[in-house]
């Protein structure tokens, strides 16, 4: 266990193995099978996970269509964030499209390592600052680029997913048309960094 | 500038502060010194396209504006107030080239910390990091909340909602920005509004 940790933690800063024995003892591991959900729209997110084995799914429901918003694979950290650190219900749901193991710890159990160790402290702080990059990057990425350089950017970043995952969910990620993400397909089968997708 | 007006911006700094953290008078005195107070006169430019970013910005009075250039023109990602904080965030936290250009719109006074400050800030008071990740979970939740925004409303919801929560900005903001900022074309934008005169 150390070890995902320890690989996902050095991403930002090192902590000693005296920080990661205090995180450690106050981690669950939590299983779920494919198609189960994590969390449902409505409830209260309990957890901060570390993704360690399996694909998941993040949407919300706009009328009855299923929104993506993220797709996470191993190493990302997911939960309901804005659930989890407001405490108010979640809008989203969370769902394994795989068998799924993750390592949670609970905000209650978070709080208490900030007292514990200023490391620890001091990497939530950078952790957050960076969810909350990402928000203001996927803001930017809709701005900047069009359909058909998202999904190359897409393609080229998460060569793995585009196999692992549905076309409809990455479709609904990009926020692309179903019809349009077959005709991008289409064109870019001719590539070869794309061969992947054929 | 006058003395009263300098400590308004201070004690606004400071307020700013006790949103997210318990912060005595004698300690606030001890954090006063790594701030900076900063006049840009109106239609300045903060940052440029390609520039680091080397600020945290509280917009004290005045009202600041951060957009994208992109082909078809620009587009408004942000119109600051007072009270609120502005600069180009992913430049300034990773220390990379700015897409974003940040440009005042109406002659501003900034309460600014340095990137350097604020390394320093974090390193000597265990409680600014406290301040740093309650700041950046605010802002992740207010983000996550723009993004649901963009992806779920509608565009008469999203209008009527801003209209609602920033009453004051149609007389202090060129409408094509906020029309920018909202993702409403202007046109449709000056159709909305007068419906809400009607209403009123």
């Amino acid at each position: 266990m150390e070890k995902a940790l320890g690989q996902y933690i050095s991403k930002y800063a090192d902590l000693t193995d005296e920080d990661l024995n205090l995180i450690r003892t106050r981690i669950v591991v939590r299983e779920f099978s494919k198609r189960q959900l994590l969390i449902d729209a409505g409830e209260h997110e309990q957890y901060l996970n570390l993704l360690v084995k399996g694909v998941l799914r993040k949407y919300f429901y706009k009328g009855r269509e299923e929104v993506i918003t993220h797709l996470a694979k191993e190493g990302d950290l997911i939960c309901a964030s804005v659930s989890f650190f407001s405490g108010q219900p979640s809008q989203y749901a969370i769902e394994a499209l795989e068998p799924v193991t993750v390592y949670s710890i609970s905000r209650e159990n978070l709080e208490e390592l900030y007292g514990l160790s200023p490391r620890i402290a001091r990497i939530a702080r950078l952790v957050i600052t960076n969810l909350y990059l990402d928000k203001e990057r996927w803001e930017q990425d809709h701005i900047q680029y069009d359909i058909r350089q998202r999904f190359v950017n897409f393609v080229h970043n998460n060569a793995d997913l585009i196999q692992r995952v549905p076309q409809k969910y990455i479709a609904s990620y990009l926020n692309i048309k179903p019809e349009t993400f077959s005709r991008l397909k289409h064109l870019l089968k001719k590539a070869p960094l794309l061969a992947t997708l054929s | 500038m006058q003395h009263q007006e300098k400590n308004t911006y201070w004690n606004l700094l400071h307020d700013f502060l006790r949103r997210f953290i318990d912060l005595s008078e004698e300690e606030f005195i001890e954090w006063k010194p790594y701030f900076e107070l900063r006049h840009v006169n109106k239609k300045k430019i903060l940052v440029h396209k390609g520039e680091v970013e080397d600020y945290v910005n509280i917009v004290a009075q005045g009202l600041v504006r951060k957009y994208l250039k992109v082909k078809k023109g620009d587009v408004t990602l942000q119109i600051a107030p007072e009270g609120h904080m502005v600069h180009s965030e992913i430049s300034f936290h990773l220390r990379k080239p700015s897409e974003v250009i940040v440009e005042t719109i109406e002659p501003t006074w900034l309460i600014s910390i340095s990137y350097q400050n604020l390394q320093a800030l974090y390193n000597r008071f265990p409680l600014a990091e406290k301040l740093g990740r309650l700041f950046a979970t605010e802002m992740f939740i207010i983000k996550d909340k723009r993004f649901f925004e963009i992806l779920k409303k509608s565009t008469r919801e999203i209008f009527l909602d801003y209209m609602k929560t920033h009453p004051q900005m149609l007389q202090r903001v060129p409408q094509k920005y906020i029309a920018s900022y909202l993702n409403i074309k202007p046109e449709t934008f000056s159709r909305l509004k007068h419906l809400l005169k009607k209403k009123v």
